[in-house]
């Protein structure tokens, strides 16, 4: 009995595995053939392949023994300038042994990183061009400072489209001795958008279950797996349940860890995507920018998000009384 | 619906009262003597700190020995007149219907005049004349307008319970309400009431409202210099204010921690100011009031602590609009501390967690703690087989296979996995 989680067991090793984001494969595929990368950029959302196409890449480069040539850092756990300073640099500038003169350094989430330690590393990355290729893996490129960008080749990595994240769904459930019913893909699609992560998980979690897997199955999955139930806290907020609803958000924050971030970019999503008048929309908008401001700020989490559930129980109110 | 725990779980017979077994003893024993005739003392005068049951022994006595109780308390008799207006039923033995009748007199701390003029003198007088025992409840029974009262009155003093007696009846509320409590717990919790039954029977409800678990670190955290009844004042001029001045007041009067208070006012805005547009407005108070919180850890300025206060007292008592005033609303804690309690321990295993998988699948333990776990919760509580395998890969220890199955039978079903 081995078990893994499946998006690690399933995760392509090369290159040639790699079904989705065509282009960016073949230009990698044709700097391996040149036994030459220059520093890059993988932008792009959640769960569309970033991490798995450096790894990818890294192994066709150096083969079977490609760990020796790589380090991979992540900047939501080290962001710190020190960070780039110590180990960074000690990995960079020492010289690979072997065909390829240079080692590879994967800096994933790198858009968390703060200015400072961007700018320290834009230094070493010139610095040390020959001993070490940048791959800066994020979600928007747009938070990597310019003078970086300037110095790396950008890909852009967009999400499955559904047929592609079937295919690559339709081989773990055939290994796996899976039963999923037709219904359940397009589940798996509506809750995962493209990210395929994000579908993975979710399938292996159904699959625990012992079932053939349709549409409730996959939803309650989700559901069970999604601590954030936004759209619950935001309907018990406007049917005048202040309490409860903040409740939730202490649920929410100190249960499961979730950031007032995380949380306020979900509740702009609901509120465009709820059944409220639209130019009620146009208003909570307003006061969830403001929030969010304040939050970027430095201000607590759970009081400005119950400053924003106050303002939906007012709107639910409102609401109630022009009919 | 609200009922306080205090009336709902009050004594109904004389064998429920916490303590005093001596004092209750002595008052049954003189009650009982009225039925050989009219006792040297016709008054019985029951003194002690608040809280300690006597006049819960009192109803609970006359309840034991169906006698009618005519219970008046300090609003009934501050004047002398008031006191002759009811002094002619203490003139019977029996009622109309033929049952016996015990007069109490609550709270007598409360009546007006010195020892021979005014309240006290009429008190004495309806005392004289008595034909049935009448019972004096006071906390100061050595006050001097007392001083001749006394010489008409057998005294019996009431003293606190033991930490231990006021937990057992704590205790015995739990088992009822159903309430898995920890032992620890209740203690501290009678402890910090200063042995006061009827304020550690309030403080239970306000810890357990809504919940069937009270653990040790949910009392904990009420600091003994915070202490409730001088937060409870500050609250009750906060949310009673009319004017900015008066609400600004409020934590001038106080030594309290202002973060501390801050927890209390947002914890109980929304029970008391129960009107939207009044809740949206204080909340809004709340939110400004942090918004400087923010700029001051941000500046190191501490002067901005006078807008925190601004806004956190005024700014809340100036919200008050259209919320209907609705008689007593108990105040409760803040629970925002509890979660912090309760929950520190899963955050730290949460990041235990996520730093193994972080290891294992090339994610920050950040997006492992939000992305992942979630799932590798759903597969530990539904599928052992597959949870041992992957505890196995990850290198979870056992601790973390209990955190991710939710259970201990769960937990132990994958670690048997493990072993075979």
């Amino acid at each position: 009995m081995s078990y893994k989680m499946w998006t690690e067991k399933y995760r392509p090793k090369s290159l040639d595995e790699i079904m989705n984001q065509k282009e960016i494969i073949e230009r990698l595929k044709s700097f391996v053939k040149a036994k030459n990368i220059p520093h890059s950029i993988f932008a792009g959302p959640p769960g569309t392949g970033k991490t798995t196409a450096a790894l990818c890449l890294t192994h066709d480069l150096y083969g079977e023994n490609y760990r020796a040539h790589l380090k991979e850092l992540n900047a939501s756990d080290e962001r710190g300038i020190n960070v780039v300073r110590q180990t960074v640099k000690t990995f960079a500038r020492t010289r690979s042994i072997g065909e390829i003169p240079f080692k590879i350094m994967i800096l994933d989430e790198a858009d968390n990183m703060t200015r400072d330690a961007q700018q320290a590393l834009r230094r070493t990355m010139e610095r040390f061009t020959e001993t070490c290729r940048f791959i800066l893996i994020c979600n928007y490129s747009g938070k990597i400072i310019e003078p970086i960008q300037s110095r790396c080749a950008p890909f852009r990595f967009t999400y499955l489209s559904k047929e592609d994240q079937h295919t690559y769904l339709q081989k773990i459930i055939q290994k796996e001795n899976v039963k999923v019913l037709n219904e359940g893909f397009n589940a798996i699609f509506e809750v995962s958008g493209g990210d395929l992560r994000k579908a993975v998980n979710a399938l292996q979690a159904a699959a625990s279950l012992g079932r053939p897997i349709d549409t409730e199955t996959m939803y309650s999955v989700v559901g069970r797996a999604n601590p954030a139930d936004v759209q619950n806290m935001m309907l018990l907020a406007m049917k005048g349940n202040f309490v409860e609803a903040r409740n939730k958000l202490r649920e929410m924050i100190w249960k499961y860890g979730l950031t007032g971030s995380d949380i306020i970019r979900q509740i702009h999503i609901e509120i465009f995507r709820s059944s409220l008048p639209e130019r009620w929309k146009i208003k909570l908008a307003e006061a969830i920018g403001e929030i969010d401001f304040r939050l970027i700020q430095g201000s607590d989490d759970e009081v400005q998000l119950s400053a924003l559930l106050a303002r939906l129980t007012e709107a639910g109110y409102d609401m109630q009384r022009s009919g | 619906m609200y009922a306080a725990w205090t009336v709902k779980h009050k004594p109904q017979t004389l064998s429920e009262i916490v303590g005093n077994k001596e004092a209750i003893q002595k008052l049954t024993n003189w009650i009982e003597s009225w039925n050989k005739g009219i006792p040297k003392k016709r008054a019985a005068l029951l003194y002690g700190p608040p809280g300690i049951g006597k006049t819960v022994s009192v109803e609970a006595l006359a309840n034991d020995l169906k006698m009618e109780l005519v219970e008046k308390n300090a609003s009934d008799y501050r004047t002398a007149d008031a006191v002759k207006r009811f002094a002619g039923l203490a003139s019977q033995y029996s009622t109309l219907f033929g049952g016996k009748r015990l007069i109490l007199l609550d709270e007598l701390d409360g009546i007006t005049g010195t020892s021979d003029r005014g309240g006290v003198r009429a008190v004495i007088e309806t005392i004289k004349n008595a034909r049935c025992p009448v019972v004096l409840i006071a906390n100061n029974a050595y006050d001097p307008k007392f001083s001749n009262l006394r010489s008409y009155c057998l005294l019996i003093e009431f003293k606190k319970p033991t930490v231990l007696q006021v937990a057992r009846h704590l205790k015995n509320i739990c088992v009822i309400e159903e309430i898995e409590a920890d032992e620890r717990a209740l203690k501290l919790i009678a402890e910090r009431s200063g042995r006061d039954v009827r304020s550690a029977v309030n403080d239970l409800q306000a810890l357990t409202q809504g919940r069937r678990q009270l653990t040790y670190e949910d009392v904990a955290w009420l600091a003994k210099r915070d202490r409730k009844d001088v937060i409870f004042k500050v609250l009750n001029t906060i949310f009673r204010a009319r004017s900015c001045l008066e609400a600004k007041s409020a934590i001038d009067a106080a030594d309290v921690d202002p973060d501390m208070l801050f927890q209390w006012i947002y914890e109980n805005v929304p029970h008391q100011l129960t009107d939207a547009k009044d809740l949206v407005m204080a909340m809004e108070a709340l939110a400004t009031a942090d918004v400087y919180r923010g700029r001051i850890r941000a500046t190191q300025n501490w002067r901005l602590l006078r807008y925190v206060f601004d806004f956190m007292t005024a700014g809340v008592a100036m919200s008050r609009q259209r919320t209907k005033p609705s008689g007593w609303v108990p105040f409760k804690f803040p629970e925002r501390l509890r979660w912090l309690g309760r929950t520190k321990r899963d955050r730290e295993m949460q990041s235990l967690i996520g730093m193994k998988v972080k290891r294992k699948m090339h994610v920050s333990s950040a997006r492992a703690v939000k992305e992942i776990l979630p799932y590798l919760r759903v597969i530990f509580e539904a599928n052992a087989e597959m949870a041992a395998g992957i505890a196995k890969w990850l290198d979870v220890d056992e601790s973390m296979i209990k955190y991710l199955a939710g259970s201990e039978g769960k937990a132990k079903v994958i670690l048997g996995n493990l072993v075979g």
